[in-house]
């Protein structure tokens, strides 16, 4: 069976603007406890050592939360694992602490062409007694032959497995299929699939990924993820019980009630702003500032995700949102 | 009197010889360093000591220079007595072995690798911020710490200026997927580190957070550097004002340097500006941006120590 990998305590802290708190860190913890989930993701939704004025602070440290994520889970239960971008992280300041604090899944992510900047944090992590993850983000902006080669590149570094993001949400399902197919003829390392709800269809493209031969999904209780959300976890698993696996779903029910408990007014849906967003095939995560500057500069939202797309930014650079907002306006 | 109001910089300039340099490393950095110097008529480039015969750098700089060699170390130790000053566009690794010869001549360096064994210089802040100063007293080792660095230095120092209690300092730089070269790319922690460390020490803050983001779109983005602070007060109508004088010095010896976001409050407490940098395309293209601000900054630097150098001397003959 698939391993399931659960992101709502760090992707969702794009969702909640990474108020997310070691109170609810732990509560969640505990109810993932017996859910049969592989491993919990906790963090800020940039990852370790992001908490910026660029991707937005944290209300509390990376290791505020990890502990109350390590003092709440329980041998056999899910693991604790973290995301990291090399470019905001550094081995020294946050990999290594990561490390003491008793993460065992980490998971090195890049821009899905830049592979060779995770070399060194995959290399040092894969010489550690931890599993190592490598992540393409924004895997729609690469051909099949180029997608081929940084899945390699992360495989030759020490990576275990390899996920591809759509952090737009931007597939259908034809392109999940195509290119974990393409990657499977290739080679023989672990996939995995991130899916975003932009157009929709995160839950039908994370079922697709497990048809094409994905081993890892990624999914969030009430799909509590940047922009549009990721995959609702409750849902992957009731299709997966519907499809014949053996899952015990009240666990996954009760989790997601934790979720639209605590964050009711914040859980995320597909907008007529995420729409755009996912068909431009820009980063989710840029969704608060997009709002945020269209409306203190009266530009129409649509169109300013239409430049964004062009322009072709990466996840990172929510500082350029303003200038293209500026260009706009001097049209 | 300063020696420069006495006799005007102009002629005082046209009585210094040629400033005589040797680069080493031919890579991006070391090959347009030479290109721009060849262009420039205060150097002279008399030698170029690559590792390789086969650099495609190497190829190009042919017939131009005089001396082109392939032994590193070895040739450096050989050519030195017939220059000023030498350009390390090696690595960190190899930067201390240079660094010990070039020492030991009594020359001065000017180090591009991330080796942070020099000391810290932004060409245009020297004499503003402390430590940054061109003083044969302390070391003839400079270093241009990171092309992040170099780009946010400018706005950090002039935004910290004009804010009392600062909380924290931050600096983001995107730059273009192709002008980030293998040695970026392994020593990313590296840049991380030095750019942050140049930060703390132009901006006199402790908390301070550097950021690198690289971008593969075509065609290729130019640089682009954002410094963000908070603090209990900021002056913005100040910090636009200083900005756009010291952005025009800067511009002197960096033509594509500019503000394309003016220092701004985001949220009350709070303020940000954007500089993007475009390169002048002697060896490497536009959008390299990152590796033109750093040999433009490595330079100016060169310049700065042999007209200091100069003054003194002058002054000790008045």
């Amino acid at each position: 069976m698939n391993r399931f990998y659960d992101v709502t305590l760090r992707d969702g802290n794009h969702a909640i603007r990474h108020t997310l708190t070691p109170k609810f860190v732990g509560e969640y913890c505990r109810a993932s406890a017996n859910s049969g989930v592989w491993a919990v993701e906790v963090g800020h939704g940039n990852g370790l050592g992001a908490s910026s004025y660029l991707v937005g602070a944290s209300s509390f440290s990376d290791k505020d939360l990890l502990e109350a994520a390590r003092d709440s889970l329980i041998p056999g239960g899910p693991k604790l694992a973290v995301h990291t971008i090399p470019g905001f992280a550094t081995i020294k300041r946050d990999l290594i602490p990561a490390l003491k604090l008793g993460v065992e899944v980490f998971r090195v992510a890049t821009h899905v062409s830049e592979a060779t900047v995770a070399k060194k944090h995959i290399q040092f992590l894969a010489s550690q007694n931890v599993y190592v993850h490598g992540v393409l983000m924004m895997s729609h902006m690469i051909d099949l032959k180029g997608l081929i080669s940084q899945v390699k590149l992360m495989e030759s570094y020490g990576a275990s497995a390899v996920i591809l993001m759509d952090s737009a949400g931007y597939f259908i399902e034809s392109d999940v299929k195509d290119r974990i197919s393409a990657i499977k003829n290739e080679s023989n390392i672990e996939i995995g699939f991130h899916a975003h709800n932009n157009l929709g269809i995160a839950v039908a493209n994370a079922n697709t990924a497990i048809n094409s031969g994905a081993e890892i999904i990624d999914g969030a209780s009430m799909g509590l993820g940047a922009g549009a959300g990721n995959a609702q976890l409750e849902n992957i698993m009731a299709t997966r019980l519907r499809s014949g696996d053996n899952i015990e779903i009240e666990h996954f029910l009760k989790m997601s009630a934790l979720v639209e408990e605590s964050y009711k007014e914040k859980l995320p849906r597909t907008t007529s702003s995420s729409t755009q967003s996912g068909l431009a095939g820009v980063f989710s995560g840029y969704a608060p500032q997009v709002k945020q500057i269209s409306d203190e500069l009266g530009i129409d939202i649509s169109v300013l995700w239409g430049e964004l797309g062009k322009r072709k930014l990466v996840a990172g650079q929510e500082s350029m949102i303003r200038e293209v907002a500026q260009d706009l306006m001097n049209l | 009197m300063p020696i420069q109001t006495l006799i005007g910089p102009e002629i005082w300039k046209s009585q210094l010889s040629k400033i005589k340099v040797a680069v080493i490393g031919t890579g991006n950095i070391g090959t347009d360093l030479c290109e721009r110097m060849l262009r420039d008529p205060n150097f002279e480039v008399v030698a170029v000591i690559g590792r390789r015969k086969d650099s495609p750098g190497l190829l190009k700089l042919e017939g131009r220079i005089q001396k082109i060699l392939y032994e590193g170390a070895q040739d450096l130790e050989r050519i030195i007595s017939l220059v000023d000053g030498v350009f390390d566009a090696t690595s960190a690794y190899t930067h201390a072995e240079h660094w010990q010869i070039v020492n030991t001549a009594g020359k001065w360096m000017v180090d591009l690798t991330p080796s942070r064994i020099g000391l810290p210089i932004v060409p245009e802040l020297i004499g503003y911020v402390k430590g940054m100063t061109l003083s044969s007293e302390h070391s003839n080792n400079y270093s241009m710490i990171t092309c992040g660095g170099q780009s946010g230095a400018p706005l950090a120092y002039v935004l910290s200026k004009h804010a009392r209690n600062i909380s924290k300092l931050e600096i983001s730089s995107s730059i273009a997927s192709l002008s980030a070269g293998p040695a970026t790319r392994d020593n990313i922690d590296q840049y991380i580190e030095s750019t942050e460390m140049l930060m703390a020490q132009v901006s006199g803050v402790e908390k301070v957070k550097a950021i690198l983001v690289l971008n593969p779109a075509e065609p290729p983005v130019m640089m682009r550097t954002t410094v963000t602070l908070a603090a209990e007060t900021t002056d913005v109508n100040l910090m636009r004002s200083d900005l756009a004088l010291i952005v025009r010095n800067v511009q002197k010896y960096v033509p594509g340097y500019e503000l394309v976001v003016e220092p701004y409050a985001p949220m009350p407490g709070m303020v940000t500006a954007t500089a993007k940098v475009s390169g002048a395309g002697y060896y490497l293209p536009s959008y390299a941006g990152n590796l033109d601000i750093i040999n433009a900054a490595a330079v100016q630097t060169a310049k700065r120590h042999m007209e200091g150098s100069q003054i003194h001397n002058q002054e000790n003959v008045l």
